[in-house]
């Protein structure tokens, strides 16, 4: 069997290549678990119901803020319903709370203004406010969290 | 022995000589352009760098980078520790003159087409300092922890989450979780206090460095004149004392203050930044988020490499003079205009 291109200066940088690149490979890999380190792990989500209460014991055209767990929601009823926001502002994530004499959601830091459906109609942000899943199970209300 | 003896003379000598090069190579003279005031005023925020660095450690000895804390540490030094007050308030002004030097140093570089060739790295290394120093102001601001502080922290981190591919985990290493948390603090403090200093003071001395390799633009009529040392340095003593009685002035007409303690389930009313800040502020308040996050970038990054662009664009003819004034003073109108508007708001 024939080797043609047995020269040494060709041997010798195959050999560096190969060893420069585990060498680059090694470091990379290095790197990237100190940045690993640097960013927390997530946990699993899963939902979770939370009651929130007897549907007519909650304000007619008034949203009331809470938090539950770590997150922080507006829950509005209307006529058509009980809806439940994040009061996290889509644009960049400011808290909006309700204006209750323009019925609409504002936020502050950018003027952001969200109607009543939580749909984004002036300021800066890209779309609607975030939902959560409202169950209304014989009157009793509650919101589906995922935590 | 007489020849470790005669060795050691050797060394001497070359060090000697060593030593005169670098004398010789600082005490090159100075052009006579630079004793016109718009000449020298990068050397203003290098001595206001001087200052932030001395009353920042000063601080760190009683500011406490953890959420429950922090606040009332502020206050704590404003209110209790003697002087506190003074020293907060010569860093707090010592940032907004830099800040605000910077930006007359950029406008008399970009007027006088300075960073023409071989002056291209001057600029570069000189643009990324002033994103650096916003960087820095950024995260100063942060750990005051008040309202506005909280919220801004909340603000700037999503919108670099909202880059592509590098957002997210650039908000989960900023943020250290999900959600500005106690982690997040921690993280601004660190970056205030030890990565961004150092990598500011590292880039300054770069380009102080770059600077004086490659010597100073040339103006036409501007010769050979006054030395380094003693004349200049001279000069820049009267500068930095000059700059320290303003600041001190300043601090005692307008001694530091404190804004409501951070807030987590209220934005403040006005969540105005501070002044340097107020451009980009209005910028993203008046345009939908990406519009804003890529005009913002586009614009950081075409003032990078604008010594490249003025290069080709003169090459082709262009009237660079003519569209340098244009460009600054439309840049300079419309910072002028959204700062104007910020307060109206
Ligand atoms: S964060 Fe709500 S409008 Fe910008």
């Amino acid at each position: 069997m024939a080797i043609i291109h047995d020269d040494p200066g060709r041997r010798r940088f195959l050999s560096q290549a190969v060893m420069g690149f585990g060498l680059l490979f090694g470091m990379g890999l290095l790197g990237l678990r100190f940045v690993q380190f640097l960013v927390p792990t997530g946990t699993t989500k899963r939902n979770v119901p939370v009651l929130l209460g007897v549907e007519q014991s909650l304000p007619l055209n008034d949203a009331i803020t809470m938090e539950l767990g770590n997150h922080k929601l507006l829950v509005l009823r209307t006529n058509e319903g009980v809806a439940a926001f994040s009061r996290r502002c889509t644009d960049l994530g400011c808290l909006v709370s309700w204006d209750k004499r323009r019925e609409q959601f504002i936020c502050p830091c950018h003027q952001g203004i969200y109607d009543k459906q939580g749909r984004n109609i002036a300021g800066p942000p890209p779309r609607p406010l975030d939902r959560y899943e409202v169950v209304n199970r014989a009157g009793q209300v509650y919101v589906n969290l995922a935590t | 022995m007489p020849s470790a003896h005669s060795d050691t003379d050797l060394v001497k000598v070359d060090q000697d000589r060593n030593s005169q090069r670098w004398i010789a190579y600082i005490q090159k003279d100075l052009p006579e352009h630079l004793d016109w005031w718009p000449y020298t005023l990068g050397a203003i925020p290098l001595t206001l760098l001087g200052f932030l660095i001395v009353t920042g450690l000063l601080l760190t000895f009683y500011y406490v980078p953890s959420p429950g804390k922090a606040y009332e540490s502020v206050e704590f030094i404003t209110e209790e520790v003697y002087l506190g007050w003074f020293v907060r308030g010569v860093h707090k002004f010592s940032v907004d003159l830099m800040i605000l030097f910077l930006l007359f140093h950029v406008i008399r570089v970009f007027l006088t087409r300075a960073y023409r060739t071989p002056g291209e790295w001057k600029w570069v290394t000189g643009a990324i300092v002033l994103f650096v120093t916003f960087a820095m102001g950024f995260t100063g601001y942060s750990l005051i922890f008040d309202n506005v502080s909280y919220w801004g922290m909340t603000v700037v981190t999503n919108m670099l989450g909202a880059l592509p591919i590098v957002g997210t985990p650039l908000l989960y290493l900023l943020r250290g979780g999900e959600e500005v948390s106690d982690n997040t603090l921690l993280r601004l403090y660190d970056l205030h206090t030890k990565l961004l200093p150092v990598l500011l003071v590292v880039l300054v001395g770069g380009h102080v460095l770059v600077v004086r390799l490659i010597g100073f633009a040339d103006v036409a009529g501007s010769r050979q004149s006054h030395p380094f040392y003693p004349v200049h340095t001279l000069l820049m003593g009267a500068v930095a004392v000059g700059m320290l009685l303003l600041i001190v002035d300043l601090v005692m007409i307008f001694p530091p203050t404190l804004g409501p303690p951070a807030d987590l389930q209220e934005v403040a009313a006005d969540v105005s930044p501070p002044w340097y800040f107020s451009a980009p502020f209005m910028v993203i308040s008046l345009l939908p988020g990406p519009v804003a996050l890529w005009g913002l970038l586009g614009g950081a990054l075409l003032f990078v490499v604008y010594p490249f662009i003025d290069r080709e664009l003169a090459r082709r003819g262009w009237p660079m003079g003519v569209i340098n004034a244009t460009v600054g003073t439309i840049a300079i109108g419309a910072l002028v205009i959204l700062m104007y508007l910020d307060t109206q708001m």
